[in-house]
């Protein structure tokens, strides 16, 4: 919960922490915040079987119980970590009736592989307002499992050692837009709305610096930036899909900041009015209020306006719904409707006997387990040969015992590296390791949902550097070529040129084929068999089965 | 093998006219296999590395040799694969030394196929080789023999070798020796007098890496 209202007011205040961890203290005095604060924090977040409770809740605990003014802007660093961490690692969709852990990243690209523009939605409102409030219950109304949201807190500039002090006197105004780093912000969305993988800094209120560590953040089926002064410059207005502004009350702004300042940092009321009104009023007056004329919506109370609310989340859903698909029955529908000869950078091993003998076993129903992976294992190495020979090599002479010159070749390039599927390109793992002295494997989680039959992105560990690499990308089988090219996109994302990718697998389908050919034109795709069909669930005919299934004998009913 | 970069083989052109003679399909990077493999400077680690990932691309294109039949069988979606069976009644023969490094790589492939042995001697002063040793499975007459022999210099051990095979009742026709490198030499010493056996190898080349089984065993 103290996480959840953490987030609601950004750090426009020195004072705007947020903790409401001991709010009976002054609920007489200000019983009127403090009925606010409740019902916030009661409504989503305080119920322990609530998902947000979860993920929401990452702080440290020993950032805790601090009370002087310094902790009281590591709290709000804090803050920052939690609403990163909202848009990166939470894979769990929420829906006000029940929590579903498992949903992973659903496509962020139509089946052409080009990523689908995400919708940006800005919320804007004076501090304390109630911003992060919207947005959360935003994200839990929309039900989309993957939501990018940016805080504009990790934009603060450096300061220098005398505005550090001022700060330190709380003299400096954080109100102010030139206190934010606009270049960074829109560099950061711009990529974010590209699908890019950014890095966002961490933003230190105590050395008032950037931390050495940044937070890893992609862009979203919907991203959602908040802050004090989002409508503020041209250029982030423009790249806005969706303008809120949350309006609230200043008198019911300013308890808030009283309450959580003087009963959390033991600050006095003196102090907190004389930053009040020299610094977050006039600001607010000056550079925020005047920002109203920006937005498309204005939300009066903020996050209590059910009402409100519920007409943003309908016109995001219908403007989702206009851009999102069904991506593995179009893939299907495209191959059907467009057939076309094999490109060119589909590389088929030559159907060797010893090929066609080795499918013989690996596609037998009867195939024991012990065969199946010793074949598997042998057809594997074949490919994974087969594609290092497609590198590019140079020249290169050397000195043989034998005293004469040889004239061989070398790869040009020693920087590959293998990138698996999990969980049946992790079967490839070995071979490639075998071949490669010392190559690095990364891994991608995709599952297809069972309910919407849709592959979803649950897992990414990637080498770092990985876009000087060559990328040797690893499934078993490729079918509608659904999960391979999410794979090809989260890689084209973190940079790696397209023609760099390899994607290899045992056995592909047509369709796949096809399909991975046309979104990604220069990715070279290498495989053993080509087979013509695919059936209704998507399992590549005749085929070889569940290849993770057989390979690791989870099959059911064996 | 691969489709692009199918390169041209000195060694293959001059010996084209042998119909016994299969050359892995060059490409670079079995070219550059061949380069860490002669370099000098290259370290006994990487060596053997190198010479197994070379081995292992030998003996499974020579598998491309054996015989084999049609085979339907039914894939876990219900569907007729056609595929293919080998023929039971495969062996291989290792010639020691050498021939040995290439043991696991058939065994890696084939996991309970049968190993004979044949140790050849050559005279240090007149080259003349002689057989000193030769163990079979009993019934190898009636065998397809791999025949395992990394470098042919001059194609005198291979060439008793095969004598012995034959002496043991095995056809001409089903041997196939697995080689890494030869000379054009050795190979029309070995086909002109055995014209209907098979030499699958990875290179033709006047000079050979004589080096090879002293390297590999770490015994230089």
């Amino acid at each position: 919960m103290t996480a959840k209202i953490n987030t609601l007011d950004p750090p426009s205040s020195a004072s705007s922490d947020s903790d409401i961890e001991i709010q009976t203290e002054l609920s007489e005095v200000f019983p009127d915040a403090d009925e606010i604060d409740e019902e916030k924090s009661g409504d989503f977040y305080q119920t322990p079987a609530s998902p947000i409770t979860v993920p929401y809740c990452p702080r440290p605990a020993s950032t805790g119980s601090q009370k002087s003014p310094r902790s009281r802007r590591q709290r709000t660093t804090s803050i920052n970590q939690t609403t990163q961490n909202k848009g990166v690692t939470e894979s769990i969709l929420r829906t006000p009736q029940r929590t579903i852990y498992t949903a992973g990243r659903p496509p962020w690209y139509n089946c052409e592989g080009q990523k689908v523009e995400p919708f940006v939605i800005g919320i804007c409102g004076g501090s304390a307002s109630g911003k992060t409030t919207v947005a959360q219950k935003i994200i839990e109304s929309l039900g989309v499992p993957w939501v990018t949201l940016l805080s504009m807190d990790s934009f603060y500039k450096v300061l220098n050692e005398k505005q550090h002090d001022m700060a330190g006197r709380n003299e400096y105004n954080f109100d102010h837009p030139d206190a934010f780093d606009f270049d960074l912000l829109i560099a950061t969305l711009q990529r974010l709305k590209e699908g890019r993988k950014v890095e966002v800094p961490v933003y230190n209120f105590v050395t008032h610096s950037r931390e050495a560590r940044t937070k890893t953040m992609y862009g979203a089926n919907v991203i959602i930036f908040e802050g004090i002064l989002t409508f503020h410059h041209p250029k982030v207005v423009e790249m806005l899909d969706m303008k809120i502004f949350v309006d609230t009350d200043a008198d019911v702004r300013l308890a808030r900041r009283l309450k959580r300042d003087i009963s959390q940092r033991g600050r006095d009321l003196e102090g907190v009015l004389k930053q009040y009104t020299g610094m977050v009023q006039p600001s607010f007056n000056h550079y925020i209020a005047p920002l109203m004329s920006h937005a498309d919506i204005i939300v009066p109370r903020g996050g209590e306006n059910e009402v409100a609310i519920q007409l943003i989340v309908q016109h995001v859903q219908t403007q989702l719904q206009l851009r999102g698909l069904k991506l593995r029955e179009e893939l299907v529908a495209a191959y059907a409707t467009n057939k076309q000869p094999r490109p060119d950078t589909v590389k088929l091993l030559p159907t060797t006997p010893q090929i066609r003998g080795l499918h013989t076993f690996i596609r037998n129903k009867d195939t024991p387990r012990d065969e199946f992976i010793f074949y598997s294992k042998r057809l594997i190495r074949l490919v994974i040969e087969y594609t290092l020979s497609l590198m590019t090599f140079v020249d290169k002479t050397v000195e043989t015992p034998q005293g004469v010159l040889y004239n061989g070749k070398r790869m040009a390039t020693n920087n590959i590296c293998g990138v698996s599927i999990l969980r049946a390109g992790e079967t490839m793992e070995q071979a490639v390791c075998d071949v490669c002295k010392d190559i690095r494997i990364g891994k991608i989680l995709i599952q297809t949902n069972l309910q919407t039959g849709e592959p979803e992105l649950y897992y990414l560990r990637l080498p770092k550097d990985i876009k000087d690499f060559k990328v040797i990308l690893m499934d078993a089988t490729v079918a509608t070529g659904a999960a391979a090219i999410m794979a090809i996109r989260v890689l084209l994302d973190h940079d790696v040129l397209e023609s760099n990718i390899l994607i290899v697998s045992l056995l592909m389908a047509e369709s796949g084929v096809q399909s991975i050919a046309y979104a990604f034109p220069k990715v070279t795709i290498v495989t053993t068999a080509i087979d013509p069909e695919i059936n209704g669930r998507f399992h590549v005919m005749p085929g070889i089965g569940n290849f993770g299934d057989r390979y690791f004998g989870t099959e059911p009913n064996c | 093998m691969g489709s692009q970069d199918i390169e041209f083989n000195g060694g293959y052109e001059y010996c084209k006219g042998y119909k016994g003679l299969h050359v892995l399909q060059s490409h670079h990077q079995i070219r550059e296999l061949q380069t860490i493999l002669r370099d000098k400077n290259t370290s006994r680690s990487d060596f053997k590395f190198y010479a197994d990932r070379l081995i292992r691309l030998v003996i499974e294109d020579s598998l491309n040799q054996l015989p084999f039949t049609d085979c339907n069988v039914v894939t876990p979606t219900g569907a007729t694969y056609d595929g293919l069976k080998y023929k039971s009644g495969n062996c291989g023969v290792s010639i020691v030394r050498s021939g040995e490094s290439m043991e696991q790589g058939l065994r890696d492939c084939c996991r309970s196929i049968r190993i004979g042995k044949i140790l050849v001697e050559s005279d240090a002063d007149t080259h003349e080789a002689k057989v000193v040793y030769a163990r079979f499975p009993e019934d190898i007459a009636n065998r397809h023999v791999l025949l395992m022999y990394p470098i042919m210099s001059t194609g005198n051990t291979v060439s008793k070798a095969v004598n012995v095979l034959l002496e043991h009742g095995v056809k001409e026709e089903c041997i196939i020796l697995s080689n890494l490198f030869c000379t054009p030499q050795a190979v029309q010493t070995v086909l002109d007098v055995y014209p209907k056996m098979k030499i699958l190898t990875s290179e033709v080349h006047p000079v050979a890496p004589n080096h090879f089984g002293q390297k590999y065993f770490g015994t230089d």
